[in-house]
């Protein structure tokens, strides 16, 4: 599906990338994670060919993003954190927008549109910041594209409109389908995403499923400051301290905490790098 | 079938302001024509109402068509939100350009001088109802209008080429690259002109200026190739370099030229 690599990027004068490789396989949810200005939205940018690499080659869906080729354009959905909808009504823009995805579902985006509470008759100008996210979520669900890129899709959604998301993009994903979805949110996407690709500074420093990383780690929440050797992270959650060991052969294993496995790979760049699969990148 | 989908979404998203565009030409040249059958009617002097038309609509024709040009990249590649809408739809880049160009190179005049016709026989039959004028109605067809959007068609050229090229003002910053460059351009001109009549600079020189006609007519030949060479690039270099260089630049644009 996604193929990166030696890819070289930076911007006027900073250095962003330098040898970055990833490979990302289709039927799956990727869960895009980094601290703010690690290179999330530009390895997107990067994926959909708004941004051309310096170096290296990159491959979508058997195309170069560079060229946007229409080909990959069809079978590719991009919903960008800030978004422009032109002033035209939802109607409109369903008329003018979906024949340019050949497998668009009308149905299927009115099911969404539903789902999301979104009214189709409103000039999209009207519609609140949540309000049009959805309708977008919606649209790009609907255009059944096999790559969907979502950056950061649950920021300014209310509570009930989170929930949603979860169960409409759960239930419109298929093994043809990838999703990436980038996001700060891990609380919001725990059940959601999987495999988890985390960037820090310009460097993929994990790219793995979260049932690879329960096979070398434990997560178990102690009473005090655990101090034992094994312990490769922890920090203090309400009731305790969350602590991440090192698994024994003989331990069973344990449900993984995203945001404690983020923060510990942040804490730790070099935790998960040597183990995953299809990890390597470059600091620059 | 894509191509008319691109054409109708430019449409569509510009259709609020196009509109308000032809409403505004159509009170303007209202305004204008009444006014002037009022004049001839206080005056009994009879005003060229086809002339008016005429030079009302290079004004339209020019000033509007050549902003309209300047801003037509103007969301689409360089508005941060915006340009993503553009880059990722799903088009090839040379269709997404040629619906912009042609809208603007083709489209534009086309609907105006339609406009302007249209126009012409509701105003002409009202000032007629009113103040008894005679009707003389804007040809979209004359052989005036038809050359004045040929002019259109060369200068678009540049215009579109700024549009891609500049990523702010871009109507002001192409006038300004286009008066510097005819400034170079007269200076080099000056220089050849210098050095290929050579012979004649010394009466300059002594301000004893001659129109010798002979000189001219032995120099007819190189005028008229140079009339010539003038011509092709006016008409054919410039706009195909223009417009291919406005392509290459839009498939070069990256969300980095957003601002």
């Amino acid at each position: 599906m996604i193929h990166m690599q030696h890819v070289r990027f930076h911007y006027e004068k900073k250095p962003l990338f330098t040898h970055l490789d990833l490979e990302i396989p289709s039927g799956t949810i990727y869960g895009l994670l980094g601290v703010n200005g690690a290179g999330k939205t530009t390895l997107l940018k990067l994926i959909s060919g708004q941004l051309f690499p310096q170096d290296g080659t990159i491959s979508v869906l058997g195309c170069t993003p560079k060229e946007r080729d229409p080909k990959m354009l069809q079978d590719l959905f991009h919903l960008p954190e800030e978004f422009y909808l032109p002033n035209i009504t939802a109607q409109q823009y369903l008329k003018t927008y979906a024949p340019f995805y050949p497998k668009f579902d009308e149905s299927a985006f009115l099911e969404y549109c539903r789902e999301f509470e979104v009214s189709l008759t409103q000039s999209l100008h009207t519609l609140s910041f949540g309000q049009k996210k959805k309708f977008l979520l919606s649209f790009g669900l609907a255009s059944n594209t096999a790559l969907l890129i979502l950056d950061e899709p649950t920021n300014g959604l209310d509570i009930p409109s989170k929930s949603q998301f979860r169960r409409t993009v759960a239930s419109a994903m298929t093994d043809e389908r990838t999703f990436i979805i980038s996001t700060h949110q891990v609380r919001d996407m725990g059940t959601l995403i999987d495999p988890v690709i985390i960037i820090d500074a310009g460097e993929v420093v994990c790219n793995s499923t979260l049932d690879a990383v329960a096979q070398q780690f434990t997560m178990v929440l102690e009473r005090t400051v655990p101090s034992s050797e094994d312990v490769v992270y922890s920090e203090q959650v309400p009731g305790g301290y969350m602590a991440m060991y090192r698994r024994k052969e003989t331990d069973e294993e344990t449900s993984i905490d995203l945001e404690v496995l983020f923060n510990a790979i942040i804490a730790q760049p070099g935790l998960l790098k040597n183990r995953s699969e299809s990890i390597t990148g470059g600091l620059a | 079938m894509i191509f008319l989908n691109i054409i109708k979404r430019e449409l569509l998203e510009k259709k609020r302001l196009l509109l308000i565009y032809a409403t505004a030409v159509t009170l303007i040249l209202l305004i204008q024509e009444l006014f002037d059958a009022f004049i001839a009617w206080q005056t009994q002097f009879i005003l060229p109402a086809a002339e008016n038309y005429s030079g009302t609509f290079s004004l339209f024709l020019f000033v509007g068509g050549l902003i309209l040009t300047s801003t037509i990249f103007a969301q689409d590649l360089f508005n941060k939100s915006a340009q993503h809408n553009y880059l990722m739809l799903p088009a090839s880049q040379l269709e997404k350009f040629l619906a912009k160009g042609l809208i603007t190179a083709v489209g534009y005049p086309v609907v105006l001088a339609l406009l302007f016709g249209i126009s012409s026989v509701c105003i002409e039959l009202i000032t007629r109802m009113f103040f008894g004028s005679p009707i003389i109605l804007f040809n979209p067809f004359s052989l005036a209008t038809l050359q004045q959007i040929g002019h259109y068609l060369a200068i678009q050229s540049v215009f579109l080429l700024g549009a891609t090229y500049f990523r702010k003002a871009h109507f002001v910053k192409t006038v300004l690259a286009i008066g510097l460059l005819g400034i170079i351009v007269g200076l080099y001109t000056a220089a050849l002109m210098r050095i290929a009549f050579a012979p004649y600079m010394e009466q300059l020189r002594s301000m004893q200026i001659i129109v010798d006609s002979s000189a001219i007519q032995d120099h007819q030949t190189l005028f008229g190739v140079l009339e010539w060479v003038g011509s092709i690039f006016y008409w054919l270099i410039i706009p195909l370099f223009c417009w291919f260089t406005a392509y290459q630049r839009v498939k070069e644009v990256e969300a980095t030229d957003a601002v």
